[in-house]
């Protein structure tokens, strides 16, 4: 099998673009590049994709991967510029590799999160032993805790660098967080604000 | 993007369909062009994309160096909320700019429906309602479609009109536009200079005069530069006009999200409910190089994984089975599905539908339109209960269980025995099934059955004839549930109160303007989504203006001038009262290619220039 990966970043332009639509997005792009991209079998073959993290709506990225499979091979640089060539206005494609990644291993991702207002501390916060917060259900609103899968939040150049559960075993949203700091810190109010993906990361927070 | 912009599109469905930046959507530097032009499709971005016409105005108006095209649809209900909290004037897609600062707003009316988002999206780009009250400043408001055709219930709306196809007159209005602006002209000049280009309606260059009875008594130019009529533009040869070579590809989920090539424009067959049948003669081609050309472009800029061959009756282009046999060989190398909508089915369309689809047997559609002979004889649909019974009998023993039917109700000359007859028709049809080869058996056919309510429309045979009131329609429709009998048959119907609206607004006149205005101020607005439609508040329009909605749906004479006479679309008014003269007696007309029944539209023809009329 001819496996590669590439890794891409999403600007402001592009970010209301929801999941699925990006998906076709990549599908319709590897065809226009006339890339001889793999199809799944069936009676509607669709071309084998694998995205390690879904974004959501209204965010940029800088750290998106993405895997996929070649009817056969061709040199990474030709398939990055000729893919390139074939992308809306506000996709980067960074690189493309060959080979499979290690996606499955994702557990973690960190945000920038720009608000209007920062807070002065988070130390309060972050040693809360549960933050609770409502979630919408099929069954009706549910109240979960969101506390362990904060791993960290840090205040840096008057943003606020979140560290959170990843993935499919855990995933939570820095929208969750903010909401959750408005709830919990006395008199904050964080405004509007925008999300910005940097990295994602295994257990281990090593960067995949 | 707009920090008030980026904060309420977090809020809002879909926001996508708002930013624009789709694949192929046109990038220009608005400073670099003379002319500003935002192109709006008065309906949502799903619908409005899916349009074909917008795409060609929108290549052909960014072809040229001087122009920036740029697009913009209604926005859905949640989205209008937050930019009327915000203060955020209706924008354009490409660039966010106010639509306000632009030098024209084109509109597509494709549908009578619609007409209430055009006044709600002028009030949402804070442009005068009314073209008397837009000053200098302002973008010119134009409009063209097939509602374009009867132009007078929008008359005090729009600063002018196209009548026909816009491809090249779209160009002129943009040349005397830079002459008009060299010249430091008023807004009355340029619209005076244009009125003198063919094809082009400006309503204030006329002034109407009625009888006691609210009918037409006199339509006058009061300026010499107004034409007495106004003849529609068509072009003559397809194979040599513009078509786009790139389609923008939404990011969202769009109506028909595929790349559609137009195999022709016209109709062959003379259906006499049917508007476009009319309006769009005479028939032109294109040619299959043509056209596998167009495929090839489209399919390689955009990327679609589906073709869609576009025109009002696929089964009557000329050369189909070597279009189909050339579109099969590219579209199967590019693993693209081809898509045949508007066949006629029969042994060759059936073998071709086999090829196409494969293994998936989508369903298949059949239009008798109506039940008895007699009525399909009064309509001019040349189609026989054994023609139909042939083909349902051919898509059963080639596997399909599942067709549609489309039906109508409200037809003139039309009596009980006509809509029993839609019933005893789709009985037969289930019947067919049970005695087809059918292997399956165990599996029921499913017989949907779609009914519509006839609307007489401007510019066809039956555009003299009483629609049906609200009641009658509904009394009918009861009546046709009634008679149906198998459990296999699924029944549905339309909304009749938009069907009467849409006929009112349809051979509507002047007055009519007044009651859109009221009914924009009283919220009406999406009237084709029925979750949005308030007939209650277009009752009260037609009320609070003394209207009465019964005086647009009543029966005319042959001598009452209509409010769309002074357009001349080809096919003469003689040729419709016989076509209605003949309906009255169930005589039927031969389609152009056996007969030419001298209609007129052979006068559009420049025979050098490849438009062929049939005679």
């Amino acid at each position: 099998m001819n496996d590669y990966y590439l890794t891409y970043k999403r600007g402001d332009s592009i970010k209301y673009v929801s999941h699925l639509d990006f998906v076709r997005v990549f599908g319709r792009a590897f065809r226009r590049a006339e890339l001889p991209i793999a199809y799944s079998e069936g009676f509607n073959p669709h071309p084998l994709l694998t995205f390690a993290l879904p974004l959501s709506v209204g965010y940029t990225s800088e750290c998106e991967l993405m895997e996929f499979v070649m009817e056969k091979e061709l040199e990474t640089e030709e398939i990055k510029e000729k893919l390139q060539k074939a992308m809306p206005i506000g996709i980067e494609i960074t690189e493309v590799c060959k080979g499979k990644t290690r996606m499955k291993k994702l557990d973690n991702a960190l945000y920038i999160v720009k608000a209007e207002s920062i807070p002065d501390d988070l130390s309060e916060f972050l040693s809360l032993d549960s933050i609770l917060i409502e979630k919408k259900t099929k069954s009706g609103i549910k109240e979960t805790d969101i506390r362990a899968d904060i791993k960290n939040i840090a205040l840096k150049d008057g943003c606020m660098e979140m560290l959170l559960s990843a993935g499919s075993r855990a995933n939570l949203k820095p929208e969750v967080v903010i909401n959750a700091m408005n709830k919990y810190i006395d008199g904050y109010n964080s405004g509007e604000c925008e999300y910005h993906r940097k990295q994602i990361l295994d257990g281990e927070f090593n960067p995949l | 993007m707009n920090k008030n912009l980026d904060k309420i599109l977090k809020r809002v469905q879909k926001a996508s369909r708002y930013t624009g930046g789709e694949l192929n959507s046109v990038v220009k530097n608005p400073e670099d062009v003379s002319i500003r032009y935002a192109f709006a499709f008065p309906d949502t971005y799903e619908v409005g994309m899916s349009h074909l016409g917008i795409k060609i105005l929108y290549h052909i108006l960014n072809q040229r160096e001087d122009t920036y095209c740029e697009r913009v649809f209604a926005p859905w209900i949640d989205m209008e909320e937050e930019m009327r909290k915000e203060n955020i004037p209706l924008f354009t897609n490409e660039t966010q700019t106010s639509v306000k600062e632009f030098d024209f707003l084109g509109v597509t009316l494709q549908y009578e429906m619609c007409y209430s988002n055009v006044l709600n999206m002028l009030d949402l780009a804070g442009i005068p309602l009314k073209s008397a009250d837009r000053g200098e400043d302002d973008p010119f408001v134009n409009a063209g479609g097939p509602c374009a055709y009867n132009p007078e219930p929008t008359a005090e709306i729009f600063d002018f009109f196209t009548m026909g196809e816009g491809e090249e007159v779209i160009g002129e209005l943009m040349d005397a536009y830079i002459e008009w602006k060299k010249s430091g002209g008023k807004r009355i000049d340029y619209l005076k200079r244009i009125a003198q280009i063919e094809g082009i309606y400006v309503p204030c260059l006329y002034d109407v005069e009625y009888n006691d009875d609210g009918t037409i008594k006199s339509m006058t130019p009061n300026c010499p530069e107004a034409k007495k009529t106004i003849r529609k533009r068509i072009v003559s040869d397809l194979d040599k006009v513009t078509y786009p070579d790139k389609f923008i590809v939404p990011f969202s989920d769009i109506v028909h999200d595929r790349a559609n090539i137009e195999v022709f424009r016209g109709c062959i067959r003379g259906c006499r409910f049917c508007q476009a049948g009319m309006i769009y003669r005479p028939v032109r081609e294109k040619s299959p190089g043509t056209l596998v050309c167009d495929a090839k472009n489209l399919i390689e800029s955009t990327g679609y994984e589906e073709m869609g061959l576009s025109s009002l009756s696929t089964s009557d282009y000329t050369k189909l089975p070597e279009l189909t046999d050339k579109l099969l060989e590219l579209t199967e190398e590019k693993r693209v599905s081809l898509s045949l909508p508007s066949l006629r089915v029969d042994n060759f369309s059936l073998d071709l539908m086999q090829r196409v689809q494969k293994v998936r047997k989508s369903g298949l559609t059949f239009a008798p339109e109506a039940g008895s002979q007699r009525m399909r004889d009064v309509i001019n649909k040349n189609v026989k209960e054994e023609d139909l019974i042939n083909s349902a009998t051919l898509a059963f023993n080639g596997g399909w269980s599942n067709v549609k039917l489309y039906f109508m109700i409200g037809l003139p000359y039309e009596n009980e025995e006509d809509i029993k007859g839609i019933a005893d028709l789709s009985h037969k049809v289930v019947e067919c099934y049970y005695e087809s080869d059918q292997t399956n058996k165990k599996r029921a056919p499913s017989v949907s059955l779609s009914v519509a309510s006839f609307v007489p429309k401007p510019f066809t045979p039956f555009q003299w004839a009483a629609q049906n009131t609200m009641d009658e329609l509904s009394e009918k429709q009861l009546f046709l549930k009634n008679q149906i009998r198998n459990r296999h048959v699924k029944y549905s119907y339309h909304q009749s109160d938009v069907s009467v609206l849409e006929g009112v607004f349809a051979r509507g006149d002047r007055k009519l303007n007044r009651v859109l205005i009221r009914a924009h101020e009283l919220g009406c607005k999406l009237d084709g989504w029925n979750e949005c439609f308030k007939l209650d508040a277009w009752k009260q329009a037609f009320s609070d203006c003394g209207i009465d909605m019964e005086f647009y749906t009543r029966s005319r004479e042959y001598d009452e001038n209509l409010p769309w006479d002074f357009v001349d679309i080809g096919v003469t008014k003689e040729f419709m009262k016989n076509e209605n003269e003949k309906a009255k007696k169930a005589v039927t007309t031969s389609n152009c290619r056996e007969k030419c029944s001298g209609c007129g539209a052979a006068s559009l023809c420049d025979k050098k220039e490849g438009c062929v009329c049939y005679e």
